[in-house]
């Protein structure tokens, strides 16, 4: 069955290496565990030539090589919805402001597009270096029940995608910090404060 | 302050800890008067539950004096003697609107550690793990209540701490399993457990104009109350084929309504998927052990509803669908909507048609917790509902 490609680039380099370095260390004194690697390096191997990952999907990474800025090659893509029970020109209003839109720490955001109520893109520079980019689609969600926003973010993973795998794991994911300030719009729009348990008491010393 | 910690499986101390604070403009500060053990916080003491961290204090079913407010509540006052919900709910998402409380989309900072395990995150909750917010309980001195206009419920002078504190749980979640019953006339339904709920979900069965109620247990103190108190009929599972007993008494067709109030600790006699549960659930193959929702699927009426009050966390195995799916079952479950009973239910207590303090036999000091636990834990001294009074000295 063909499979798309969905490695980046940096990837293949990096599975043809991990994947030599393994066949040739068990090949040095064979042993069943060493049999075991070798197979496992095969399989890198296998991955850089047909140049897919098949955990990916299961993993929830999507490789974009058509970003929505020239900019890079090829991206990370996050994707997250949320509906919020207030009207878009009220939601709209509050990512309005760059400090409540979704940026990896020490970014500083430059609104790229702002339509009244509708969209608004950014990217997010440290210096001179792109971090990420990213944009928000507000639309009146069915039925009266307020706005679903739609948050595109992008970003060129450090590490490749062995990286972004990692940061999931570690819970920092971009990923999370999207869904993280898409939530937290979410309680301070609909309630007027976030939730949160930081500073009660505890019997931990 | 004194406060319960939690320590690991099997242990629970009381320790000195700092006192809370207002953290949000909708919070208030309750000075705890009564708190309840719930049969839920022997799934956290027993270690089933995930996301537990030690030091965290136990406790959701309580009651108190408001002794300071956020400048976001209106609608108390400093003095105020309440009796506090055990959802966290901001009474102002999809959800809240609905009244469907316990799902509040805004109360859990941890909503991504639920949505792992459970798809989407329900509320947060008081002293029920990471999972659910890991929000401080009120097996405590003091304790902050978020979203303090919305939650909170005035208790009138004359109704007692003891008719009022099972408002904050056990009281509507017996109510909202027998109301899941959707009970008409003539109908029989059979409770699995004669804990605290069971026994409040029989009351409230009777309440909503059940025929006849056949309670399920194996604690002889239990189904003595059950009998003499509610007037249920009874079966201890020890010793008779639950699914026989419950034909031969429902004229070989079986209970209109199943309520399992019993939950993911399942117990039983005889069974060899008991055998199979203990097993896979001590190699954390199986986070639940489903006996009595089994057994309350196969034994319902077809067409009939199975009402789940118990509490389940995770995964089981075994699950009787081809049952639920062929006899047209209704399966009918949640954790409470508290917010949505409480009035009605406190009027039904002030007008003298429910008083759900008959369940209580052991009143004591804060200090005691510990002790209590592994009492309520072993079900010794007949112990069927402990309230820790923080005011009462050892």
């Amino acid at each position: 069955m063909p499979r798309n490609p969905n490695l980046m680039r940096a990837d293949r380099i990096g599975y043809v290496a991990g994947g030599l370095a393994l066949i040739a260390w068990a090949a040095r004194r064979p042993s069943l565990p060493k049999a075991l690697a070798a197979g496992f390096g095969a399989w890198l191997l296998y991955q850089a030539y047909t140049g897919n990952n098949p955990m990916f999907r299961p993993l929830g990474l999507h490789v974009n090589r058509e970003p929505a800025l020239p900019d890079v090659a090829e991206t990370l893509l996050v994707e997250e919805a949320i509906t919020i029970s207030r009207p878009p020109a009220e939601v709209y209003a509050y990512f309005a402001q760059p400090e409540h839109l979704p940026a990896l720490a020490d970014a500083t955001l430059d609104v790229i597009r702002a339509n009244h109520a509708e969209e608004l893109a950014w990217r997010a520079l440290r210096g001179e270096k792109l971090l990420h980019f990213g944009s928000l689609e507000f639309r009146d969600a069915p039925g009266g029940r307020g706005t679903i926003v739609a948050a595109r973010l992008e970003y060129v993973p450090a590490g490749g995608s062995l990286g972004a795998v990692l940061s999931r794991i570690m819970g920092r994911s971009p990923q999370r910090m999207v869904v993280d300030t898409l939530r937290r719009a979410r309680a301070l729009l609909e309630t007027g404060e976030a939730p949160t348990t930081t500073g009660q008491p505890s019997g931990r010393r | 302050m004194r406060a319960l910690c939690w320590h690991g499986r099997h242990e629970v101390r009381v320790e000195s800890v700092p006192e809370p604070k207002i953290l949000n403009p909708r919070d208030a500060i309750v000075r705890i008067t009564a708190s309840a053990i719930c049969g839920s916080d022997l799934h956290l003491y027993g270690g089933f539950v995930p996301g537990m961290v030690k030091g965290d204090i136990l406790g959701h079913e309580f009651m108190g004096e408001v002794v300071e407010l956020g400048g976001g509540v209106g609608n108390l006052r400093v003095g105020d003697r309440v009796v506090v919900p055990f959802p966290i709910s901001c009474g102002n998402c999809f959800f809240c609107s609905r009244h469907l409380y316990s799902l509040c989309e805004n109360s859990n900072p941890n909503a991504w550690m639920a949505e792992k395990v459970w798809g989407y995150s329900p509320c947060g909750i008081y002293g029920y793990s990471h999972l659910l917010g890991g929000y401080a309980g009120g097996q405590a001195e003091y304790v902050r209540v978020p979203f303090a206009d919305v939650g909170p419920l005035k208790v009138p002078d004359e109704v007692s701490d003891e008719q009022a504190l099972f408002l904050s749980d056990i009281l509507p979640t017996g109510y909202m399993a027998a109301e899941n019953c959707a009970i008409e006339r003539g109908d029989t339904i059979a409770v699995w457990g004669c804990g605290p709920v069971g026994l409040l979900a029989i009351s409230c069965a009777r309440v909503l104009g059940a025929e006849r109620v056949i309670a399920i247990d194996r604690f002889p103190e239990r189904l003595r109350l059950a009998a003499l108190k509610l007037g249920a009929e009874t079966i201890d599972y020890s010793e008779a084929n639950v699914l026989e007993a419950l034909r031969d008494l429902t004229g070989g067709r079986g209970p209109d309504a199943c309520i399992d109030a019993v939950g993911m600790e399942a117990h039983a006699f005889h069974n060899l998927a008991y055998a199979y549960d203990r097993v896979k659930q001590a190699m954390m193959l199986e986070s639940d052990r489903p006996v009595a929702l089994r057994e309350a699927i196969m034994a319902c009426r077809s067409g009939g509803t199975v009402s789940v009050a118990g509490v389940y966390g995770g995964w089981i195995d075994k699950f009787p669908v081809g049952a639920m799916m062929n006899r047209s079952l209704t399966v009918r479950t949640g954790q409470t909507h508290v917010q949505r009973y409480m009035k009605p239910l406190l009027a039904r207590i002030a007008r003298g048609e429910l008083d759900p303090s008959f369940i209580i036999t052991h009143r004591l000091p804060l200090e005691q917790a510990p002790a209590a636990y592994r009492m309520f834990r072993d079900k010794q001294d007949e112990c069927i509902k402990v309230v820790l009074r923080p005011q009462f000295r050892t």
